[in-house]
């Protein structure tokens, strides 16, 4: 019989002594990735972790501990883990951008206070992309904040990453707004298109 | 067919489905032609039956916040839900003709190959596994292997160690593998040969516990089937990692022929091989490496 | 899933493959390119897109920049890295990002061309005849 059995756990790793706080936060600028991500898997439960986890993010070069990095953030869940992920959404690399945003979408009441200033935000890239942070809300508090911000958006891709989500979550109270957004942007075929389809789903649920 | 035990119905439109069907998309990636449309209506008004749900909207709230684990029961009324010896063969003989002479170059003579099946749930998956390998592989008298079974659910873990199963679970072995691997106890029940089930370890594992899962290191193949898909986002980030440190680099990740790990981790490097799209850890070799 | 995907059969359309993790998007641009008589096929982010060119054979890929878990950008570069057969695929990318770097990056990434949302009709149907030619 070539199947072996082994009972004990002699094949896991050697149990590392539990390192303190201050060994871990050190060991995130360790020139090791794998010591990087440990350090980070393992600060997933220390909120005094943030600012090192928020600057080991700024500095962090490789994908995976960076995913470690940013889900130890969203373990600890609280304002200043939102406050350290917010950078990555203005960051170039779009890799960085995409994990920030799913980050966030996974904490979605601790998001839910940024989001005034971030669909207030200058930049329009920011906006759009925030507008998927409300997509995990619920509709009650989703469709006014999208709502709101498709009254006084200028740019329409930002209005049309707004109706995205609204088509998904939105309910019947986003029409007015929908219909209001589609006659000021009458000239661009797309916005139209995609104002039709969210109305269209969202007034299903009228039934 | 009736529906027994659907109440009053409530009116579900066209709208509602496609709604419905783009968020299964974009949170599992089941997609659903167009032509099936209509067993997602029946489906659905079973589902809005069974949760007591007053509307469309009022269901896809519950399904949205993921509210007593509705989307799995959503998909599960989709799905035949069963498990059996061999269910998902691809996945198998994939293993068999591609991953383990993969694995095996990276390996010495001496060196354990080691498989993991989480969750196991009542054992068909590990003892599929070890009867395949007996099976199909010609080297599999030269190397060792160790395979574990682990789940949750410690009532699962007692029947998968017991080993016995009824006709339906082993309706794709032949008889002859069934005459070899199994002992006739009662009409319709049989159990798995002695040697066999003192071969497998089953264990309890919690995915995303990570102080659980730091006992489970060094495997060259973890098998992983419908369950990440239905946790939520959180926790679906924390197993992936989990399940990231317990595989070797090069190890390979087997999902459920209806998941991807497109809405799961981007941990994992994407293989395609002639029966299966496997995920692999990177790290194996050297050009891979950032 | 479609099956269609052997080629094979010369009246079989040209297929495209439409990468956006926005639904609305891909619906617009399958309304389109339907239209227009193409084929399309869909995926949310890069690592659904990977997984449909590795198993069927598309004749352009249309793709987003920012999509969850696996973005355009990354999609690309390792799509051209791919096996020979998939790596030359053409790649029309259309973004909401405007800047002049964003456009450098697609090139380097390896998109054929760059178009900046939102496109009309028109735009979308120009481009994807000058990189997949008649549907």
């Amino acid at each position: 019989m070539p199947l072996i059995r082994r009972d004990d756990n002699k094949t896991a790793a050697p149990r590392e002594p539990v390192a303190d706080a201050a060994a871990l936060t050190a060991a995130l600028g360790d020139p090791d990735p794998d010591r990087r991500w440990r350090a980070a898997r393992s600060l997933g439960s220390d909120a005094g972790a943030v600012p090192a986890l928020a600057a080991a993010l700024a500095a962090e070069q490789l994908p995976q501990v960076r995913e470690a990095i940013m889900t130890a953030l969203l373990r600890i869940g609280d304002a200043g883990a939102v406050a350290a992920l917010l950078p990555s959404l203005r960051a170039q690399d779009a890799a960085l951008r995409a994990s920030a945003i799913e980050a966030l979408q996974a904490m979605p009441e601790a998001t839910l206070p940024f989001m005034t200033a971030l669909f207030a935000d200058a930049d329009s890239d920011v906006r759009i992309l925030a507008t998927e942070l409300v997509r995990n809300m619920p509709a009650e508090t989703a469709t006014p904040l999208l709502c709101d911000l498709l009254a006084h958006e200028p740019h329409p891709n930002v209005c049309a990453a707004a109706i995205d989500v609204l088509a998904e979550v939105g309910t019947p109270a986003a029409i007015p707004a929908l219909q209001a957004c589609a006659s000021r942007f009458a000239e661009v075929s797309f916005l139209r298109f995609v104002v039709a389809v969210a109305i269209d789903q969202i007034s299903g649920a009228e039934h | 067919m009736t529906r027994p035990g659907a109440g009053p119905s409530v009116a579900i439109s066209q709208q509602d489905v496609r709604r419905l069907c783009e968020f299964l998309y974009r949170r599992t990636g089941m997609s659903f032609a167009d032509n099936k449309r209509y067993y997602i209506d029946r489906r659905l008004a079973e589902r809005i039956a069974a949760t007591g749900c007053g509307s469309f909207a009022d269901y896809f709230a519950m399904l949205r916040a993921d509210a007593e684990h509705e989307i799995e029961h959503l998909v599960n009324s989709f799905t035949v839900n069963e498990t059996y010896f061999d269910r998902e063969e691809h996945q198998l003989r994939c293993m068999t003709a591609s991953l383990l002479d993969e694995l095996l170059t990276r390996k010495g003579p001496d060196e354990t190959l080691r498989i993991w099946s989480v969750p196991c749930s009542t054992g068909e998956e590990p003892y599929s596994i070890a009867i395949w390998l007996m099976e199909h592989w010609r080297d599999v008298d030269k190397y060792n292997i160790e395979i574990v079974g682990s789940d949750i659910d410690t009532s699962a873990l007692q029947k998968a160690e017991q080993g016995i199963y009824g006709e339906r679970a082993l309706m794709r072995l032949t008889r002859d593998v069934v005459a070899r691997y199994f002992k006739p106890l009662s009409p319709g029940k049989y159990q798995i040969d002695p040697g066999l089930r003192e071969s497998i370890r089953f264990t309890h594992a919690n995915l995303v516990d990570a102080a659980d899962m730091a006992q489970y290191r060094d495997f060259d193949i973890v098998f992983c089937r419908n369950v990440l898909i239905y946790f939520d986002d959180a926790s679906r980030r924390i197993a992936a990692e989990n399940l990231y440190d317990c595989l070797r680099p090069g190890g390979f990740i087997c999902l459920g022929h209806s998941e991807t790990m497109s809405r799961i981790s981007p941990l994992f490097r994407i293989r395609r091989f002639p029966d299966a799209i496997i995920y692999q850890k990177p790290g194996a070799d050297h050009d891979e490496q950032q | 899933m479609t099956s269609n995907s052997e080629a094979g059969a010369a009246a079989a359309p040209r297929r495209i493959l439409v990468v956006d993790d926005s639904s609305l998007v891909r619906l617009y641009y399958r309304a389109a390119l339907e239209k227009a008589g193409f084929a399309v096929d869909q995926a949310i982010n890069g690592i659904e897109a990977m997984e449909k060119c590795l198993v069927e054979r598309f004749d352009l890929v249309i793709v987003d920049v920012n999509m969850p878990r696996m973005d355009g950008l990354s999609f690309l570069r390792a799509l051209r890295g791919s096996a020979p057969e998939i790596a030359s695929l053409p790649a029309l990318m259309i973004s909401t990002e405007a800047g002049q770097q964003d456009r450098d990056d697609a090139r380097a990434a390896g998109a054929n061309f760059y178009l900046v949302k939102p496109v009309s009709e028109a735009d979308l149907l120009s481009h994807v005849a000058l990189l997949a030619g008649a549907p």
